[in-house]
């Protein structure tokens, strides 16, 4: 239960390095809100602001309305899961999860019913007499989830808290934080830079680029409708591709003219090129793979020899290298084509992203 | 500190080098551990014993030495003195030195490595220096020939904070954030997370200053005259000298010398095992 605002929160470290620049972040009750970006964004840093483990250099931070500024973690009643779990590990798994009660004073039948609750949930009830050393990854990591759930703490942050497990391992415990979240009715705040991650987990995602926000939305509107093009080719695997085109008017519409050909814009794209004043200038332009097809020769965008193709299982990817661009295509196994074989390729035109090359901000989605 | 890595090099290379590390630390040991042995068998001798330099062992062991030091000497009071006044040091230079140390490692703020600067150059500095300064203050507080005195002109340590600093810098700083999310102050956090995790740098700081404080005779017999105050070398150099028999009693000296010793021997042979662990820089944390 907590309502979480962050105002023009900026973090200078030391030795005057901005890690964080001027933020401003609401995070609603039950909220899931995930922070993704590349490393050294400054995820971790407006994470730790949050937790109280860094002070905050400038702008205000508000828990339930209330400024925490200056309140020390101890009393913010925030719970943290550490990367590196950051288990005690002179206490067994018992203690670890329960020292958060022992220092609220709950009384030790209380504390041993919750302790034995919360490990049943976590599917640890055996290991409650071992220390951290004597447990695998997986484990160490439900351990610190108990650690954290086991206060019923107003909000939960984890840093990375997937990243050392194994692929298969991190996939099953992905579905178990979105379980619990489910269960538990609390704001989440969750750093990652698996984007995966971002967009199975969360209900807000705020991407973030050399301590900026880029853009907070929705899983599927920072898919189909990003900002800019940092969040465009941050966002989706196989990533965006990028190419140069200019605006000409070709009859009563518009055109993305193309090194190799060219590709009308619809009506709506149209209208907001017009309105920016965009028509005969040159633009960047995105489309993600999984909207590039193959083509004849008339309607091409691209004209380019195939370089690899990667069967994926059912999908398959095929990397086309044209004079300029490498185009990357999203398609399904029984596209196959041949190394060195000249192919054509068109995209769908609904789909394309057109970006100010300058400011690299979205014209059309 | 079970690494042993695999030795190939040839038998007789490996066994020379190991004749060769026998015979070094033999003769160090040897050299160390010589004048507490002729000690200890003189604390049995008779005084013609003593003297003779034909005969090591006593020809029979005067046990009656060790039993008038013990019921008829003024040592057993100054053993006493020394080992409360020590423990209460002990105790406060660690607190002291637990709660600095904490702050250099864990805490931040901007004058931080300044501090450490300070606290450093402070140790640089010859004891000697700070005896007349340290002097006057206790003069002024009224607290010369005192166990007060010699408490509070003690209470913080050096080489104790430096040790314990060497100590927190090895345990990763998540642990102590992960205490204080879980709500634990600073005070908890040093005491029920950062202390059980280098226990062999807080056992090695309290005997080492255990025993360099209840063997310290140069600042006690500064500050203290009445013998009721003595700790133990004071005590035994009363002792030596008592009644103007300088030298004369060379037997009873040697026994008193081994009586107090003792209770640093048991207190060591209890602590070995994480003294040395604690001087090796390995802080006991296994996984
Ligand atoms: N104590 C510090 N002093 C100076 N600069 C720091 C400090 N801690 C972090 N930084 C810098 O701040 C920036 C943001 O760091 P942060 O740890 O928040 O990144 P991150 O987004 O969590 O990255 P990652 O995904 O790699 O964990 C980085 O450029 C980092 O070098
Ligand atoms: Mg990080």
């Amino acid at each position: 239960m907590a309502e979480i605002i962050l105002k023009n929160v900026t973090k200078e470290y030391e030795n005057g390095f901005q890690a964080v620049k001027n933020i401003n972040l609401e995070i609603k009750d039950n909220e899931f809100v995930i922070l993704v970006g590349p490393s050294g964004c400054g995820k971790s840093t407006t994470l730790r602001m949050i937790a109280g483990l860094e002070d905050i250099s400038d702008g205000d931070l508000y828990l339930d309305g209330k400024r925490i500024n200056d309140v020390s973690p101890q009393d913010r009643d925030i719970a943290m899961v550490f990367q590196n779990y950051a288990l005690y590990p002179h206490m067994t798994v018992y203690q670890n999860i329960a020292y958060s009660l022992k220092i609220k004073k709950v009384p030790k039948d209380e504390i041993d019913k919750r302790v034995k609750d919360v490990a049943a949930s976590l599917g640890l009830e055996n290991l409650l007499d071992r220390r951290p050393g004597q447990l695998s990854g997986g484990q160490k990591q439900r351990v610190a989830m108990g650690r954290a759930i086991i206060r019923h703490p107003k909000a939960f942050l984890m840093d990375e808290p997937l990243s050392n497990l194994d692929a298969k391992l991190r996939g099953q415990m992905r579905v178990e934080i979105a379980d619990l979240y489910r269960r538990l009715n609390t704001t989440f705040i969750y750093v990652t830079h698996d984007q995966t991650e971002a967009m199975t987990l969360g209900t807000k995602i705020v991407v973030m680029k050399d301590g900026e926000i880029m853009q907070i939305d929705n899983p599927t509107n920072l898919f189909n409708y990003p900002n800019n093009k940092f969040v465009a080719g941050f966002i989706g695997t196989p990533t965006m591709n990028f190419f140069e085109g200019e605006i000409e008017e070709k009859g009563d519409g518009l055109i993305l003219k193309t090194r190799d050909g060219f590709i009308p814009l619809t009506a709506e794209k149209a209208a907001k090129v017009r309105e920016g004043g965009w028509v005969g200038k040159k633009v960047t332009a995105g489309i993600r793979p999984e909207h590039v097809e193959l083509s004849d020769q008339d309607s091409a965008a691209f004209r380019g020899e195939v370089s690899v193709f990667e069967l994926l299982g059912s999908n398959a990817i095929i990397y086309t290298q044209c004079q300029d661009d490498r185009i990357i295509m999203n398609t399904d196994q029984t596209q196959y084509q041949e190394h060195g074989k000249e192919i054509f390729l068109k995209v769908k035109e609904a789909k394309l992203h057109l970006f100010d090359p300058e400011t690299e901000r979205t014209i059309t989605n | 500190m079970n690494t042993r890595y695999s030795d190939n090099r040839a038998l007789p290379v490996r066994i020379l080098s190991i004749l060769g590390k026998v015979l070094i630390l033999g003769t160090a040991s040897i050299f160390t551990a010589f004048p507490f042995i002729w000690m200890m068998v003189s604390a049995l001798k008779t005084k013609a014993d003593i003297l003779n330099t034909e005969i090591f062992f006593p020809t029979v062991p005067q046990w009656s030495n060790i039993t008038s030091i013990i019921f008829d000497s003024p040592i057993p009071r100054y053993i006493f003195n020394s080992a409360w006044v020590s423990a209460v040091i002990v105790a406060l230079q660690i607190v002291s030195g637990a709660m600095l140390a904490y702050a250099l490692v864990f805490l931040k703020f901007r004058t931080n490595k300044m501090l450490f600067a300070i606290v450093m150059a402070t140790y640089m500095l010859p004891v000697a220096a700070t005896y007349i300064p340290s002097y006057i203050i206790l003069a002024d507080w009224k607290m010369l020939d005192s166990f007060r005195g010699l408490i509070i002109s003690s209470t913080v340590s050096i080489f104790g904070i430096f040790l314990l600093r060497q100590g927190f810098m090895q345990i990763p700083k998540g642990l102590v954030e992960a205490a204080r999310m879980d709500g634990a102050s600073h005070w908890r956090a040093l005491w029920e997370v950062v202390c059980p995790m280098t226990k062999a740098s807080f056992i090695t700081f309290g005997l080492m200053n255990f025993i360099s404080t209840y063997n310290n005779y140069m600042w006690p017999s500064l500050i203290t005259k009445s013998s009721e105050y003595f700790l133990v070398s004071q005590g035994l150099r009363a002792f030596f000298i008592r009644d103007g028999a300088y030298g004369t009693e060379w037997a009873l000296v040697m026994a008193a010398s081994a009586v107090v010793v003792i209770p640093l021997l048991v207190l060591f042979a209890f602590t070995q095992k994480w003294f040395i662990n604690g001087i090796g820089g390995e802080t006991g944390i296994k996984g």
